[in-house]
């Protein structure tokens, strides 16, 4: 399968880049450009790499480029994205760290929506803010929001989870079910949400199909990155060919033993974490 | 008291603006921009409108960029400013909306930055993360998204709570 992970790296002016990076379990290079793996698109992509290179499927592609807040890589992105998509033609698609801006998301949502053979696209970060802005979340098949971005998805008129309404901030972690129950009502939504907390929840249609809380550790929300590499599991599994159900609750599971195996401390790196994901695949799919 | 509204083009514009318009002493209010000018990513500062002249002149004098300033809008939504916290014994975490921050009790380094999706998220993890909290740079003055702006919440909880704990410790 044919997997696709596009985001922004966090490097002022890094320039477009379009292929497949080779890894050495610290660092990412990318036509000689030495990129250390952190939080972020990185620490995703590391994870979807090491997941597919595993199970012995075909390298995921990377599309990067630099962007430190300024909007400006995030741009070159989309309209990258909205230019080429046809002719790259993914079979998955995972969409990560860019800024969200509500008409190109749209646009990016229409040409997704037209193509024939359409990808299966997980949005994360700032591409699922944006999708929920425009609206545009259900030409995706998967969103991971955590408990705080569920709070956002929830409240129907946020364009960004810092302007979330207060009571659900206040709801968010103590209650997540509720969001749950809440997000049924939420037009413009993918079919799945794969939420990730101290404890996961995978959700269909608004009902939960699995609540993943083994095993319990509880240091992997202060570290930077534990989320993006639950996404690249998820893509890995996905592009290995699971059915996205499948794919979530093992990624889930995976990536919690992948944090275990780590012995965590809120001091921990994410790139300790990512090496363990093989191990992890191991115990978890009984290789 | 009727409002006016200052709108821009980037979210780092208006956290200059705030800093100006605040040390000059205008009662102001990081808010939403109206629904047909809201980008995805974007804060407007409120104002009282009365005082448009010198509103525009301090922010002329500072060098400040705004893309337009409305006359009379109706506006209600705010960014969020609640900041919970996690404690794990020697270190504690402060989220809000999707940022946080962990520090260490004891030295106030910053651990560790997670959540966001804002492509300074990255940045800022690499920015802060290993610095004493009390010597870093708020993440607003180095951000550019309102994932900055949340983090930099989050960063001001951490911040009182740490010198608060050193107060409390040199006085016991």
């Amino acid at each position: 399968m044919k997997t696709l992970v596009v985001g922004t790296v966090p490097v002022e002016k890094f320039p477009y880049y379009l292929g497949t990076p080779s890894f050495d379990g610290k660092n990412l290079v990318l036509d000689q450009k030495i990129l250390p793996v952190g939080m972020g698109t990185l620490s995703l992509y590391s994870a979807t790499y090491l997941t597919i290179a595993h199970l012995k499927g075909e390298s995921p592609t990377l599309m990067t480029v630099g962007d430190i807040g300024k909007a400006d890589g995030s741009r070159i992105l989309y309209q990258k994205l909205i230019e080429e998509i046809e002719e790259l033609k993914p079979n998955i698609l995972t969409l990560h760290y860019v800024m969200p801006i509500i008409t190109l998301a749209r646009t990016l949502g229409l040409k997704l929506q037209k193509m024939s053979s359409k990808p299966i696209v997980v949005a994360d970060a700032g591409f699922m803010y944006a999708f929920k802005a425009s609206k545009m979340g259900h030409v995706c098949n998967i969103f991971t929001p955590d408990a705080g971005e569920m709070a956002f998805l929830v409240d129907k008129d946020a364009v960004h989870p810092a302007y979330i309404e207060r009571h659900l901030f206040e709801i968010d972690s103590a209650n997540v079910e509720l969001l749950i129950e809440k997000v049924k009502n939420v037009e413009g939504l993918p079919k799945m949400l794969v939420i990730k907390g101290a404890i996961d929840y995978i959700v269909l249609e608004g009902k939960t199909l699995f609540k993943i809380d083994y095993p319990m550790v509880p240091y992997l929300e202060p570290i930077g990155g534990t989320g993006d590499t639950l996404t690249g599991i998820l893509t890995g599994l996905i592009a290995h060919g699971l059915p996205l159900e499948k794919a979530a609750f093992y990624a889930c599971k995976i990536n919690r033993i992948a944090g275990q195996l780590s012995n965590p401390t809120p001091r921990t790196r994410v790139n300790e974490i990512i090496l363990n994901i093989p191990k992890a695949i191991d115990l978890v799919l009984k290789i | 008291m009727e409002r006016g509204l200052i709108v821009f083009d980037h979210v780092k514009d208006a956290f200059k603006a705030e800093k100006v318009l605040k040390a000059s002493g205008f009662q102001i209010e990081l808010t939403i921009p109206p629904k047909d000018m809201v980008k995805g990513c974007d804060l407007a500062i409120s104002f009282n409108l009365n005082e448009r002249l010198a509103v525009e002149r301090a922010l002329m004098w500072n060098g400040v960029q705004y893309s337009n300033i409305i006359d009379v809008v109706k506006f209600s939504t705010k960014p969020l400013d609640v900041v919970k916290k996690v404690d794990y014994g020697d270190t504690i975490m402060f989220r809000c909306g999707a940022m946080k921050i962990t520090i260490d009790k004891m030295n106030g380094i910053i651990l560790n930055i997670s959540g966001g999706g804002c492509p300074d998220v990255p940045y800022l993890f690499l920015q802060l993360v290993g610095k004493k909290i009390f010597e870093a740079k708020n993440p607003t003055t180095i951000g550019y998204s309102l994932c900055a702006y949340s983090l930099g919440k989050a960063f001001e909880e951490a911040l009182k709570f740490y010198e608060n704990s050193c107060r409390w410790n040199s006085s016991s």
